[in-house]
């Protein structure tokens, strides 16, 4: 009970005017990154966070937090329109929700998606209400060896629990990890690895890097294929919208299932794109009406949106609580916390709850708000999509540009996106996943900290992670994670020495 | 024509390329144990060497892999598209450092919508300056955020 009065303190921290104001801004920026290709939720949060930098942070955290919400919104709504995700997690809400659309359910597609998304967001925030006190509370005997186990579980779930290669990922993950330590190292506060370039003494920012994979990747990406919309005229007719309304209950197991799916997904990075999937899969091997799916199944659109807005919210989790950010987005976000001059992780319960509450009060708030603008602003937002590419792209691009020059100011930062923009590109067209590459980017400097530390409790010892049965139990299941599915092809093919490789 | 495992070689040669460049900017700094525990080239030292391996790792697979990597990794036609596209933002950024950025921004624009979107001169010309404007007043009016400028700026007073 706890935790229910700090979350109405909260709701009074959250409940002004302004507060609501710029939650409503949040929210329609935020569908307007989801709807633009190559503007997605990192790239969205990542763009605003400079001019957040002057704010109050729990306005800040509003404000981009909203803008998250929004964009996952936006994300659905070209998925079902136009059969173009705007986010990489809305890709399974195309499968179903872009044939629904076809045979004239538009309104009942987009009121289906935007409906399950806000009952699994909401599901991720009471989630996030019951456990973070807890978390935080369990967070505060971690040491420095218990902090790199927890940095080790999360980079471990990402090589265990990605579609993409093992290789790929340890690749991205480094690289992330390699590009970190450019500039000040945060122990001796000497400088490394600048090669002689005045321009590298001050490092590499995440937000750079989220800019140019994220934004200018995608862009090239988008362009080769020859973007083409064959959007689906919309009008939310709002009789349609309460008929589809009273059928939503129908779908309540789905809905459980899914918002189970994404929380886990969420806590461990999975990232909501692994959680949007793997519910859509379920969903259709558990359903009575499996043949449907593909071709218009209303099922195959609450099951991966559910997911998506689930694991999306409850990925704040792990960020506000440990310090360890459970999506790419929540990563940027706990790269502003760090910036506004807060430190993410348990002591941030002890230190700032006006702050943290605020900031949980504010997803109910958000979310309720979001799923109500979107469904009023739909078809404004769609007709932005049949603004010529040969406008919209450029444009795009220069907002990129700006945005990363506003993170710091320096021109080489121009560079350094274009850059980042080619190896998006390069890793996108062959698989290597990006999301490990910008948490590795965010934590580096935690986990390198946590390390040395750690090697100076134990004199150089690396049997201090197996010192205590905490931090011994976090590295074997970061081990587990890392190595199971390896472990479980290997056993299969061994017991199985006939049967296809065909394992999910 | 680029195959797909064209494609796969050359990235892996890259990021082993970048892990071995820690590796070797790492030396420089001591990888050692020094009187503050770890030495600062340490951490990325290993992590470099982490980055080399899973490139040769990702070498190898695509090497043994070959057969089923012969796609088409950019057709001439996506290639030309991609170019299209890379070249106008690449003078995008060298104009913005000389130029400052809002004339960037005004030339880039104008000229993509020009040559890519067909539209007349004036109106390319004028949409250009006008996003330029927009930029102006959201950032440095109402945002008080500084961008970058150039001589057009200073000849017209506006720091």
């Amino acid at each position: 009970m706890e935790n229910f009065a700090s979350l109405l303190h909260g709701f009074g921290v959250a409940l002004t005017t302004y507060h609501v104001m710029l939650m409503m801004v949040g929210v329609l920026l935020g569908i307007l990154v989801g709807v633009l290709p190559g503007l997605g939720a990192p790239n969205g949060v990542s763009l605003l966070l400079p001019l957040t930098f002057t704010m109050d942070p729990v306005a800040a955290i509003i404000l981009l937090t909203s803008m998250y919400w929004g964009a996952l919104f936006g994300g659905s709504t070209t998925s079902i329109l136009f059969n173009i995700p705007g986010e990489p997690s809305s890709v399974a809400t195309t499968f179903d929700g872009y044939p629904m659309a076809r045979q004239g359910q538009a309104t009942q597609a987009l009121t289906l998606a935007f409906l399950s998304a806000g009952f699994g967001a909401l599901v991720g925030v009471i989630l996030i209400t019951v456990l973070s006190t807890w978390v935080a509370k369990f967070a505060l005997r971690f040491s420095s060896p218990e902090y790199f186990a927890v940095y080790f579980l999360a980079f471990a779930s990402f090589i265990g629990l990605g579609a993409a290669s093992p290789f790929k990922t340890i690749v991205s993950m480094g690289l992330g990890f390699a590009f970190a330590s450019v500039g000040m190292d945060t122990v001796s506060g000497g400088l490394r690895l600048t090669y002689g370039f005045n321009e590298l003494l001050s490092g590499i920012s995440f937000l750079i890097a989220v800019i140019g994979l994220f934004g200018i990747g995608e862009l090239m990406l988008t362009m080769e294929e020859g973007l083409r919309f064959d959007g689906i005229r919309a009008r939310v007719r709002i009789g349609d919208v309460f008929r589809t309304i009273a059928t939503l209950p129908r779908y309540w197991v789905t809905l459980l299932r899914s918002s189970i799916i994404g929380c886990w997904m969420g806590i461990t990075p999975g990232g909501p794109t692994a959680a949007s999937f793997m519910s859509y899969g379920l969903a259709k091997r558990l359903s009575r009406r499996k043949e449907g799916f593909g071709q218009g199944e209303p099922e195959g659109v609450v099951a991966p949106e559910t997911a998506d807005h689930a694991a999306g919210s409850s990925a704040i989790l792990p960020m506000l609580a440990l310090g360890v950010p459970g999506s790419a987005t929540a990563a940027v976000m706990m790269g502003g916390l760090m910036i506004w001059g807060l430190n993410p992780g348990p002591m941030l319960f002890v230190e700032r709850p006006d702050f943290v509450w605020g900031l949980i009060a504010s997803m109910y708030l958000g979310n309720i708000v979001a799923v109500l603008m979107v469904l009023a602003t739909i078809p404004l937002f769609a007709s932005i999509l049949r603004i010529p590419f040969a406008i919209i792209g450029p444009v795009i691009v220069v907002v990129c540009f700006i945005g990363a020059y506003t993170v710091a100011g320096r021109p080489f930062d121009l560079w350094l996106a274009l850059a980042f923009g080619v190896v998006g590109y390069l890793f996108k067209k062959l698989d290597y996943p990006i999301a490990p590459l910008v948490l590795a980017m965010v934590l580096g400097d935690k986990a390198e900290d946590a390390f040395r530390q750690s090697m100076i409790m134990s004199r150089g010892s690396l049997s201090i992670f197996w010192s205590n049965g905490l931090v011994a139990t976090l590295m074997l299941i970061g081990l587990a994670l890392a190595f199971g599915p390896l472990l479980s092809t290997a056993l299969g093919r061994l017991v199985k020495p006939k049967a296809s490789s065909a394992v999910a | 024509m680029i195959s797909r495992f064209n494609a796969e070689i050359g990235t892996a040669t890259l990021t082993a390329g970048l892990g071995l460049a820690a590796v070797v900017g790492a030396l420089e700094f001591g990888i050692g144990w020094g009187d503050a525990g770890p030495e600062p080239g340490a951490f990325p030292f290993y992590i470099g060497l982490l980055v080399v391996a899973a490139s040769i790792g990702n070498l190898v697979q695509a090497t043994a892999g070959r057969r089923g990597l012969q796609s088409v990794f950019l057709h001439k036609e996506e290639a030309k598209r991609v170019a299209s596209f890379f070249v106008p933002m690449l003078a995008f950024v060298v104009v913005a450092r000389l130029l400052g950025l809002y004339v960037a921004t005004a030339l880039y624009l104008a000229f993509v919508m020009r040559v890519q979107g067909q539209y007349r001169l004036a109106i390319s010309i004028a949409s250009g300056i006008a996003a330029a404007v927009i930029f102006y007043f959201v950032l440095e009016v109402a945002f008080q955020v500084p961008l970058m400028k150039g001589p057009l700026e200073a000849a017209l007073g506006l720091y």
